[in-house]
Order: C-alpha cells, then sequence, then structure tokens
C-alpha cells in the first residue's frame, strides 16, 4: 500500500458524481484496497433528506398542474394561493367559454365582411360578452361546491372581486383583438358599454343574482340596439361623446351602488 | 374561551314553514348524535351551528363568539369544519384538488404544509391511494368522502357533519368512527344520521329532533334503557305492539309503548328505543304500525 490517499476535492466529485470517468474509475481503484478513504465516504456524503425528496415526489403526482391562465395570473403577480382560487372559478372551467368566443368571432367576421348591419352585429354581442363571463364566473348555481366554500374564513367579497378582474382581464383583451378585424372607429365604440354593463351586473347583484342580472342587462342592450339599428340610424351613433359619457356616468355609478351594497350581495347571503 | 356550543330559543322559520322551534342546547367535546325524521329540522340545525345559516329567532353562540358579528363569524369559521348534506364538486377535479381548494379557502398558504395536511385527511378517510383519481369518476361513498376530508382539515375543535356515513360501506363506517372518535377526545362533533347503529357506537349523547322540537336529548344508554320490558319476539306481529317488524328469522319483533308480561323479551336496540320515542308516546302518535 501506498502512502497516498484521496484529498478532499476528489472525494467530494466522487460522492457527488461529478468527477470524470476516469477520475471515478482510479478512485473505486484505491478505495478496495484502502480502509483508510473507505472510511472516510459515508461522513463525506451529504445528508439525503428524504422526507422531503418523497414530498417533492408526491407534489409531482398528486397536485394538478397550474392551466395557462393560473400561470398568467401568476406572472401578472397574484399570488399562487390566490391564482389558484381565482382560476377555479367555473367560468374558465366550463365550455360555454368557447361559445362566447365563437359568438364574438362570428360578429367580428360579420362586421368585417361588410355594411352596417354587420357593424351592428358586432357592437350588440361585443360589450356583452365581458359582463356575462363575471356572471358566470361567480353566479351561485355555476359553483357546485358554495356551501363549504361560505363557511370558510376567506372573504367572499374579496374572492368575487379577484374572480370579476381576472375574468375582465381575460375577456377584455380577447374582444379588442377581435374587434382589430372590423373596420372604422367601431372596435372601441364598445368599451365603455362593456365597463358600464359589468358594473351594472354587480351592483344588481346585490338585489337578484348575477346571472339574471345579466341576462336582464343583455336583453335590454339587445332590444336597445335593434330599435336604434331599424330606424336605420349608423352604428357610428354610438361613438358621439355623449353617449359614451353617458355609459361612463353609468359605469361610476353603477359601482358606487355596488360598493355601497356590498354587505348584501347575494352570495354573502343569508348573512347581511 | 370555552370550548363549547350553546343555543339559547333558538327557531328557523322559511317562509310560512317552521324548521327549528324553542332549542336549548349546551354541548361540549364529545360526539353527539343527532337523530329524527326527515324534515325534523336536523340538516336546519346544523347549518346554523355551522354558519351557513342565521337563526331567526335566538341566540347562537360558538366557542364564545357570536355568528352575528361579522369579525367573531370568521374567527369561527376558522375553527370549524363542515360536511354538508350535499357538496357539488367542480367539473374535473381530483380529490387532491378539491380537498386543496377548500384548504386555500382555510387559509393554508403554505403549499407544503397544506400539502400535506390534504393527504393527512385523505389519509384519514382511507383515500390515500385514490388521491389523483377524478371525483366524477368515484362511487357514491368515496364521493362522501372525500366531502369529509375536506371537514377534517385542520382537526377543527367544531366539526358539524350532515349524514357522513351515507353511502359508504360497512368496513369504511367502522375506520370512520374511529377516526371521529379520535377527533371528539377533544372536539365537539355534532353528526346528523339515520343510522342509529352509528349513533349507538360512536355517541355518548343523543338529540332526537321532530317537528323542529328536541323530544329527547341525554345519555344513548338512558334511551335504550326507556325501551326495557317492551322489545319481545313473537310468531305473529302482536297487536298490543306499537311497531312490529319481521326479522330474519321469521320471527315478529315488537316494540310496545307499555311494558308487557309473560312474553319472550329481547335486549332493546337503539332503534327500537327511537322507535318507541318516535311512536310510543300515546300524545303523539297512536297509529300502530307493522312492516313485514
Amino acid at each position: 500500500m501506498t502512502g497516498w490517499h484521496l484529498d478532499d476535492g476528489t472525494l467530494r466529485r466522487y460522492v457527488g458524481r461529478t468527477d470524470s470517468l476516469a477520475e471515478g474509475t482510479s478512485v473505486e481503484q484505491h478505495l478496495l484496497s484502502c480502509e483508510q478513504c473507505r472510511a472516510r465516504v459515508n461522513p463525506a456524503v451529504d445528508v439525503i433528506d428524504l422526507a422531503a425528496v418523497w414530498a417533492r415526489t408526491r407534489d409531482a403526482v398528486e397536485v394538478p398542474r397550474p392551466s395557462v391562465f393560473e400561470r398568467l395570473l401568476r406572472v401578472a403577480g397574484l399570488p399562487a394561493h390566490e391564482a389558484r382560487l381565482v382560476a377555479v372559478a367555473s367560468a374558465f372551467r366550463g365550455v360555454w367559454l368557447v361559445g362566447v368566443a365563437a359568438v364574438l368571432a362570428f360578429a367580428a367576421l360579420a362586421a368585417a365582411v361588410g355594411h352596417a348591419r354587420g357593424l351592428w352585429f358586432f357592437l350588440a354581442v361585443a360589450p356583452l360578452a365581458p359582463c356575462l363571463v363575471v356572471a358566470f364566473s361567480y353566479d351561485r348555481r355555476m359553483d357546485p361546491a358554495l356551501e363549504p366554500e361560505m363557511v370558510t374564513p376567506y372573504p367572499a367579497l374579496r374572492l368575487i372581486l379577484l374572480r370579476t378582474i381576472a375574468v375582465l382581464a381575460l375577456a377584455l383583451p380577447a374582444v379588442l383583438l377581435l374587434g382589430l378585424v372590423v373596420p372604422g372607429d367601431a372596435p372601441f365604440a364598445w368599451l365603455l358599454p362593456a365597463i358600464g354593463f359589468v358594473a351594472v351586473v354587480l351592483a344588481a347583484s346585490t338585489w337578484v343574482s348575477p346571472l339574471n342580472a345579466a341576462m336582464a342587462v343583455s336583453a335590454a342592450w339587445l332590444t336597445t340596439v335593434w330599435l336604434v339599428a331599424t330606424r336605420s340610424a349608423s352604428p357610428a351613433a354610438v361613438l358621439q361623446a355623449r353617449i359614451q359619457v353617458a355609459f361612463l356616468v353609468l359605469a361610476a355609478a353603477s359601482f358606487g351602488i355596488f360598493l355601497a351594497r356590498r354587505r348584501h350581495l347575494r352570495q354573502l347571503r343569508p348573512w347581511r | 374561551m370555552t370550548a363549547s356550543i350553546s343555543l339559547r330559543g333558538v327557531g328557523r322559520t322559511f317562509g310560512a314553514t317552521r324548521a327549528l322551534a324553542d332549542v336549548d342546547l349546551d354541548l361540549e367535546p364529545g360526539v353527539i348524535g343527532l337523530l329524527g325524521p326527515n324534515g325534523a329540522g336536523k340538516t336546519t340545525l346544523l347549518r346554523l351551528l355551522a354558519t351557513a345559516l342565521p337563526p331567526s329567532q335566538g341566540q347562537v353562540r360558538v366557542l364564545g363568539r357570536d355568528p352575528e358579528a361579522p369579525a367573531e363569524r370568521t374567527d369561527i369559521r376558522r375553527r370549524l369544519g363542515y360536511l354538508p348534506q350535499e357538496v357539488g364538486f367542480p367539473r374535473g377535479f381530483t380529490a387532491f384538488a378539491f380537498v386543496d381548494y377548500i384548504a386555500l379557502l382555510k387559509e393554508w398558504t403554505q403549499p407544503a404544509a397544506r400539502h400535506a395536511e390534504v393527504r393527512r385527511v385523505l389519509d384519514q378517510v382511507g383515500l390515500s391511494n385514490l388521491v389523483t383519481k377524478r371525483i366524477r369518476a368515484m362511487s357514491g361513498g368515496q364521493r362522501r368522502r372525500v366531502a369529509l376530508a375536506q371537514a377534517l382539515l385542520g382537526s377543527p375543535p367544531v366539526l358539524i357533519l350532515d349524514e357522513p356515513t351515507s353511502g359508504v360501506d360497512p368496513e369504511q363506517r367502522v375506520t370512520l368512527r374511529t377516526v371521529l372518535a379520535e377527533i371528539a377526545r377533544t372536539s365537539i362533533v355534532v353528526l346528523s344520521t339515520h343510522q342509529t347503529d352509528d349513533v349507538a357506537a360512536l355517541c355518548e349523547r343523543v338529540i332526537v329532533l321532530d317537528q323542529g322540537r328536541v323530544r329527547y336529548d341525554g345519555q344513548v344508554t338512558e334511551l335504550v334503557r326507556q325501551a326495557a320490558g317492551r322489545v319481545w319476539l313473537a310468531d305473529q306481529p302482536d297487536p298490543a305492539a306499537t311497531v312490529s317488524w319481521r326479522t330474519g328469522t321469521g320471527r315478529y319483533r315488537n316494540v310496545a309503548a307499555h311494558a308487557r308480561d309473560g312474553v319472550e323479551h329481547v335486549e332493546p336496540s337503539l332503534e327500537d328505543a327511537y322507535l318507541l320515542l318516535r311512536r310510543g308516546s300515546p300524545e303523539n302518535d297512536p297509529a300502530k304500525e307493522v312492516a313485514s
């Protein structure tokens, strides 16, 4: 036996498996004949936290992967646990989102191919999409696990507002992108009505269910558009400053009512 | 803070229907069984205790806190596990995903601790090998256990369970009884059930509700004792009995409001005592019933 022994660096590379093939073979040969170096191998190995490794392995198998939307929310700065809560909103889980997208795409196409009637169609449908999405995202009937959710300490109002903002963040850009294929200024005419309708749905849901509120708003808007269109007015009428200001006032007033009456939200009942 | 629940003069109406009336109760740690026919007010009482419903009259205090005050109500909810009678599950969720979601709402924000807790409760209800299974693909009993698992999160001092064993197979029921008995050493566990054998096996105290009122509140053994000498076997349904039914041996089990001599008496069960309480008192319902 020579008086040569493994130096600390070689031993570290060997146990960490960062050595080369030649070095590793040489070390193993040496270890076979050197008891002193063999005794140094075990203490050189870092203690592996098996419990932590096992927990990580189970997480990889059991914890559901975050959806694209959930990851986007995290990128936008929402904490991981709140991103999950928002993403669970039934609005993101139903096939109906595809339906809304299809209607909007159809409306945009109708507007792109042509004349005033197509534009009217786009203007009739586009402002309603965000408020319908919002209503779906937190209506009681869309939430099958409501009873256990309701008796948790998480503030219901916070959950509703988070879901509303998240839904808007998803719906507004989608409709805006579709609007780009529409000629003229009409792509932007729906923005203020859309925000106004979302605020009306929020305010109205302190009296009735969000879905009923959204359906009433939709019916009223579709009737108005139909009446104006049949009087052969131009779609540009909606772009008039006074009409746009009226929608802004509607949005502000409705949001004010919502904040004042937030304790009466249907989701927070029966407690007031 | 007292680890107790108290109700004073509590009533609840739904429109013209009175679901609960004049309920006075004090609940301490242990398993308390709630028995009663359909529509007796069991679910209403449990929803009141779980802060899912406010009372129309009277005063409720859970762990010394008033659920009418929003801050105190939130405080109660931090210490509460609740299994509703019916739980729906979001589409596409696995058992793990659902319990993890409720854990988030229960303020388990640290992922490692939350995941460990989710695994613990799923293990408690015997679902550790089904955590990645989609809930929609599960059997009724398995779904019930997923719903129960979310109630057990954080080992709450108050556990309100509405028919926890419905649809659960006998083997799992025995396991769940062991789990609940362990929790009840430090927590108040209130459970409603139609299974008198669950109550007999698990509860020291039983509350019998009928038409929104408390008909009996006391020890299970005392309720059973009241039926002593009033249960007997015979070859035919006995006209003197309040309730008779044909047993597996082909003989009839007779239960009567009044003690009877000269017959083959048998040890009364909680079910006998419950039936007597429901139908036995002449002023309540003298109608006799024979089932075969």
